[in-house]
C-alpha cells in the first residue's frame, strides 16, 4: 500500500488506475478535524495509493482532485478529455 | 445506508463535519455507478440491464451513520460546485503554512 509524499506522483498514478477499470476504482477521503489530517485513497481492491497531509494548502489540491475524478466518472466516455480542461 | 437526493446529502454531510469538529472521522467515498439496483446474479441468466456510463455515487460516514446519494444527468456541475465548496469550507483545521507560502492563489480559501 504505497504511501505517497509527492502529489504529483500521486496525481499520476490514481489517474492510471483510474482509466485502466473506472468501474472498479473507487475514492475514499477520510478527514479528521481533531487531528488536523486528511488522507486521501485510490484503490481497485489490488493496488491502493494513499496520500496523506495536515496542511492546509493541500485541502484545495485534494478536493481538486477529487471533483476531477467526478466530472470523468460523470461525463460521458467520449468526454474523459475533462481532466485537461481544468 | 440512506440514500438521499442531493440537496438533502449536502445538509447531511455538512452535519457529519460539524459532529466531527471535536472527535472522530469523516469518511467521504466516490464511485462510478451503472445504475445497477439488483444485485449480479451468480450464474444463470445474463440481466437484460443496460448499463448507465454518467452516474456516480458519493458516500459518507462519520462511523455510525451513513448516508449516500448517486450524482447523474443533469445539473451536476452545479451541484459538484456545491459540493466542492461544502469540502473546502469544512476542511479547514489543517496546519497553515508560515508566511513562506509561494503560491499566492493557493490561499484563497479565506
Amino acid at each position: 500500500m504505497p504511501h505517497y509524499q509527492a502529489w504529483e506522483e500521486f496525481t499520476r498514478a490514481a489517474e492510471k488506475l483510474y482509466l485502466a477499470d473506472p468501474m472498479k476504482v473507487r475514492v475514499v477521503l477520510k478527514y479528521r478535524h481533531c487531528d488536523g489530517n486528511l488522507c486521501i485513497k485510490v484503490t481497485d481492491d489490488v493496488a491502493c495509493l494513499l496520500y496523506r497531509t495536515d496542511q492546509a494548502q493541500d485541502v484545495k489540491k485534494i478536493e481538486k482532485f477529487h471533483s476531477q475524478l467526478m466530472r470523468l466518472m460523470v461525463a460521458k466516455e467520449s468526454r474523459s478529455a475533462a481532466m485537461e480542461t481544468d | 445506508m440512506v440514500l438521499l437526493e442531493s440537496e438533502q446529502f449536502l445538509t447531511e454531510l455538512t452535519r457529519l463535519f460539524q459532529k466531527c469538529r471535536t472527535s472522530g472521522s469523516v469518511f467521504i467515498t466516490l464511485k462510478k455507478y451503472d445504475g445497477r439496483t439488483k444485485p449480479v446474479p451468480r450464474k444463470g441468466h445474463v440481466e437484460s440491464f443496460e448499463p448507465a456510463d454518467n452516474k456516480c455515487l458519493l458516500r459518507a460516514t462519520d462511523g455510525k451513520k451513513k448516508i449516500s446519494t448517486v450524482v447523474s444527468g443533469n445539473f451536476w456541475l452545479e451541484r459538484l460546485l456545491a459540493y466542492s465548496n461544502l469540502l473546502r469550507a469544512n476542511m479547514d483545521g489543517l496546519k497553515k503554512k508560515d508566511k513562506k507560502s509561494k503560491n499566492k492563489k493557493s490561499k484563497a480559501t479565506q
